[in-house]
């Protein structure tokens, strides 16, 4: 329709230059129409002014006008110049995606068939006629092929900007005039980089692509993440997150299940949401004995299921046998010290070691390593508190630790990364001056002024919405029976008031006296490298004496909350993999964090990474420091091969170890593929905007060859295309004319 | 009619003589009815407080045959004994105290909101099968029992019978001097028989054939105590009559030293 009024394709118009081919300027075309119209709006007026109502002489005269100088458009001839390539002079590359998600059907029909067809249904030949073409395959990398029986969708990878990078590398002595890619557009590398786009748009190269595939899968569930922390304590209870996606089985039953190293630990069926809306759902298991875990989280397979490789993820968790020590000093001897106590006898990862003042002298310690540990009471040095990876403040004043030892708590969440936890008491939070001391701006509320905050009342507890959603107050599995186990806990045997909580950090339990009112219980927010919490009862006691012994929540409770508190205080050295799971790419970044005893980054240290791998893979790797940032090293490293691998990262100063850390990883080869199957047609209409190209489907593919002409890459010519004899400037000047006959007739002024 | 009258007249002087020598307490020594003389309620006795002494009622032994009158052994030494005993506490340590005692039974719930419970002349308690086995979820949840003021082989048999009831499979141990109980507050490793008052009456420390005094305790599985019995001894009378000039210091101070050392154990351990 566009063709048969203007003569050519709408995208000729897009790339092409207007001009006039007269050469005559177009200032004079601009005079000699205005001239013309004004001339024809006096005559017109003169002629018609009398005889015709109102200003209907303007209409007429307008409509002259047009005509006029739609003439005079046509006389200084319009047209378009536009850059072409010369025929067979020019190398058009084609692309075929070659990966497995290819071989995804649609109608019976899988994407490299269709892909084919469309190809061989005379795409090909027509590009044949005009220019040179070469036929490649992309995977993992770019390959020429001579036919397109190579192409069997058995490659694990697509790497699309990969690809284009190697073709502008081995196309830079060829006249390459476009690029036509046939893909569903899953990339397993993460899109094209910069300098390779750079590289594409600086010779203009275009990149036409044809989409192949659904956009939406009409019948598929699929895992997209699962979330599991990088490493946890042996024997603890962690939260795997398990997000998933589905079409075509709105309010349907589906089963998630959960294996560590190939065992069955969690289940649970679910009931499905909203088609394509993304559902998260949390399992916890017990991390086991230390090691290396591996953790697969799946979906059962659903009924007519297009794509069911895409219904399981793993992951690898380091699960270490450290035993975190916390240290809780506590004020004056309560109910809640003991039963605090005896909750983590029953945890073996956790060391609790505490302080506690039963006269105003007088500190009786438990769970020291030493009889000399804290024998002078609180530590005064860094290195004896950060030794701890947890802090527990209980009923205590603020005025018991000197300047210097409140610093040192800010310290110890702020740059050793450490958890620190104030609860309720006589002389704790506002009652203890902790609002007034330096170390009130570390804690997660906003502690009142007033005194007699502390209060020996009944209170309930009750999860907030971010509580319920938390795993930190998860003493049941399942989220609902949780909220319901907590509503069924006995009142705790006191409260104390808090103040609201400070912007950032998140109230996870409300206290609930059984009077009136509602107060923050336990309040948690980040601080520095480390977090703080508050948790404003010194009664939680009741839960375990009133309640069957067999109940475990006040057990579940504490050694939970204190877990969380400690899980993530790093160690003198900690290191990382940029990421964790490798999908068909190995090349990953090591980082390591070194510090001292009292935790201040060390940029003098050697850092070295062994790296035990599959199949025998071993690697010996120095870390480099950075230079922006004190205490860091880095390294690069590609995995080679699929599986999984433990790094330990070992520093030293001088000959003097300083500490090590161990961390894994895992490479999957071929599993991304099965992943986010639908055709990405975002990324594909991207890449061709990003170089001047357009987007086709098959069914709009027809006008490739004849687009793809138009191209200022390779070798081209210009042409200047005439757009005066253009089938709608002639139907304008009809139409006008027409127009104008017609009103005179209406308007007797024939 | 006259020797009616004389008859009557000697009648009613016997029996004047009669109640006379009745409400004689033969061999009372006078400086105890003094000390009987009650004390005036403390003024604080509604503070709600972290630790409360919580004194167990129980059924007696043969109490039906009226060995022990309508109120029973449990109530013995109640309630000086307690409120001289938390004047202690709160002057020696900084465990928040309330000045009067409670009273709780293993007949209902209220027990489980007073982990620390004392039961006095346990030499003749009688649980039923219903409240040992409370008095063991009791323990197990993390509840502690001190029991006190029980002397000799019969008592014991006595305090056994129930006491084995609520803990078949647990046997009764000395408590080493080594065990943390002992070093709480106060280094307890010298330790002395406490007496009763009826020292005064016998010249002894002992009652009945309880001669050496015994520092008992069963433990849990976890290796805590969580009953402590001094047998053969009656720390609740050094409580009691702490304030009594004729009583010995030293052992006043001991029971004091020992029930903080016991309070602060059951607080921590």
């Amino acid at each position: 329709m566009f063709e048969s009024l203007f003569l050519y394709p709408y995208r000729l118009f897009t790339k092409g230059e207007f001009l006039f081919a007269s050469g005559w300027p177009v200032w004079l075309l601009v005079f000699v129409s205005l001239a013309l119209v004004a001339a024809v709006g006096y005559l017109v007026f003169k002629q018609h002014g009398d005889n015709l109502k109102g200003r209907r002489w303007i209409a007429i005269a307008a409509l002259q006008g047009v005509v006029l100088c739609l003439v005079l458009f046509m006389l200084w001839r319009p047209a378009l110049r536009v850059t072409a390539l010369k025929p067979q002079q020019n190398v058009i590359a084609v692309v075929v995606d070659d990966s497995r998600s290819m071989l995804l059907k649609q109608e019976d029909l899988s994407r490299i068939e269709s892909a084919k067809q469309l190809l061989t249904g005379g795409l090909l030949d027509k590009m044949k006629s005009r220019f040179q073409v070469r036929v490649y395959r992309a995977g993992e990398n770019l390959e020429r092929i001579q036919t397109l029986d190579a192409v069997t969708g058995n490659q694990n990878t697509t790497h699309l900007g990969g690809s284009m990078k190697q073709m502008m590398e081995e196309s830079a002595s060829l006249p390459i005039g476009a690029v036509v890619l046939l893909s569903d557009g899953s990339d397993n590398s993460g899109g094209m980089e910069a300098e390779t786009l750079g590289e594409i748009r600086r010779r203009r190269i275009p990149i036409h692509t044809v989409g192949f595939g659904a956009e939406k899968l009409s019948k598929d569930i699929e895992v997209i993440d699962l979330d599991v922390p990088l490493r946890a304590l042996s024997d603890s209870r962690i939260g795997a997150a398990v997000t998933f996606r589905h079409y075509g089985y709105k309010g349907q039953k589906a089963k998630i299940g959960l294996m560590a190293d190939d065992k069955i630990v969690s289940s649970r069926e679910v009931a499905l949401g909203e088609d394509g809306t993304p559902q998260t759902e949390t399992l916890l298991f017990n991390a086991g004995l230390a090691g290396a875990r591996n953790v697969k989280a799946s979906v059962v397979k659903l009924p007519d299921e297009e794509n069911a490789s895409n219904n399981a993820q793993t992951r690898l968790i380091n699960v270490e046998s450290l035993k975190p020590r916390i240290l809780y000093v506590e004020g004056e001897p309560k109910w809640d010290f003991k039963f605090i106590r005896r909750a983590l006898e029953g945890d073996r990862n956790l060391q609790l070691t505490t302080m506690l003042r039963t006269t105003q002298n007088k500190i009786y310690r438990q769970g020291v390593e030493d009889p000399k540990e804290l024998e002078q009471g609180f530590p005064v040095k860094e290195e004896d508190l950060f030794k701890f990876s947890g802090l527990m403040i209980g009923g205590i004043e603020a005025s018991w630790f000197t300047p210097q030892q409140q610093a040192m708590i800010k310290n110890f969440a702020d740059r050793r990364g450490g958890g620190v936890m104030f609860l309720a008491g006589r002389g704790a939070l506002s009652d203890g001056g902790w609002a007034a001391s330096s170390v009130a701006e570390m804690i997660p509320v906003s502690l009142t002024d007033r005194k007699g905050t502390f209060h020996r009342d009944p209170a309930t507890a009750e999860l907030t919405e971010a509580g319920r959603d938390s795993l930190i107050v998860r003493i049941e599995e399942d989220p609902k029976r949780n909220e319901d186990r907590w509503k069924k806990l006995p009142f705790m045997a006191n409260y104390q008031e808090t103040g609201p909580a400070k912007p950032g950090a998140t109230v996870l339990v409300d206290a609930l006296p059984t009077s009136k009112g509602r107060h923050p219980l336990l309040v948690t927010q980040r601080y520095g490298r480390g977090r703080s919490v508050v948790f404003a009862s010194s009664g939680t006691w009741r839960w375990q004496m009133s309640q069957d012994v067999k109940d475990l929540s006040h057990e579940l409770f504490w050694q939970q909350g204190l877990r969380w508190l400690v899980t993530e205080t790093p160690p003198q050295i900690s290191a990382a993999p940029s990421k964790q799971l490798l999908l068909d790419d190995g090349n990953v970044e090591f980082r390591a964090d070194v510090r001292d005893k009292a935790y201040n980054p060390v940029s003098a240290a050697t850092v070295e990474a062994r790296i035990l791998g599959p199949g025998g893979v071993s690697a010996m790797l120095t870390l480099t420091p950075d230079a922006n940032q004190a205490g860091i090293f880095t390294s690069k490293w590609d995995a080679p091969k699929a599986g999984s691998y433990i790094v330990e990262v070992l520093a030293k100063n001088g000959k003097e170890e300083m500490g090590r850390d161990v961390f894994t990883m895992i490479r999957q080869d071929g599993v991304a593929e099965s992943f986010h199957a639908e055709q990405n047609r975002q990324l594909l209409e991207g890449l061709s905007r990003q170089t001047g190209g357009n987007y086709y489907t098959p069914a709009t593919a027809k006008s490739l060859p004849d687009d793809i002409a138009y191209s200022e890459a390779g070798i081209t010519t210009r042409e200047t295309k005439e757009l005066w004899n253009m089938p709608a400037l002639l139907m304008a000047l009809f139409g006008a004319k027409a127009a104008e006959w017609l009103l005179r007739r209406r308007w007797g002024a024939v | 009619m006259a020797m009616n009258r004389h008859l009557r007249a000697i009648c009613v002087v016997l029996l004047l003589a009669g109640a006379c020598l009745a409400f004689q307490r033969r061999g009372r020594l006078p400086f105890l009815d003094d000390d009987d003389l009650p004390e005036p309620y403390p003024t604080d006795a509604a503070e709600k407080t972290e630790w409360v002494f919580a004194r167990l009622r129980y059924n007696s032994y043969r109490q039906g045959a009226g060995m022990w009158g309508v109120r029973g052994s449990w109530s013995t030494d109640y309630p000086k004994a307690e409120r001289h005993f938390a004047q202690g506490i709160r002057r020696l340590s900084r465990v928040h105290v309330r000045s009067v005692e409670e009273v709780v039974d293993l007949d209902t719930d209220k027990i489980f909101d007073y982990p620390w419970i004392y039961g006095v002349e346990v030499g003749h308690w009688d649980l039923t099968d219903s409240q040992a086995a409370k008095l063991r979820e009791y323990l197990n949840r993390g509840g502690f029992l001190m029991v006190d003021d029980f002397h000799g082989t019969i008592e014991w048999e006595i305090f056994m019978r129930s006491m084995s009831r609520v803990f078949p499979d647990r046997p009764v141990v000395d408590i080493p001097n080594k065990d943390a109980i002992f070093h709480m507050l106060f280094d307890l490793e010298d330790r002395i028989q406490i007496p009763g008052i009826v020292m005064f009456y016998t010249g002894n420390t002992y009652e009945q054939d309880g001669v050496k005094e015994k520092w008992g305790g069963i433990y849990d599985e976890k290796g805590r105590i969580v009953v402590a019995m001094c047998h053969n001894m009656d720390l609740g009378d050094a409580w009691e009559h702490a304030d009594m000039p004729q009583y010995p210091e030293r052992y006043t101070s001991m029971a004091y030293r020992i029930g903080l050392n016991y309070i602060i154990y059951s607080m921590t351990h």
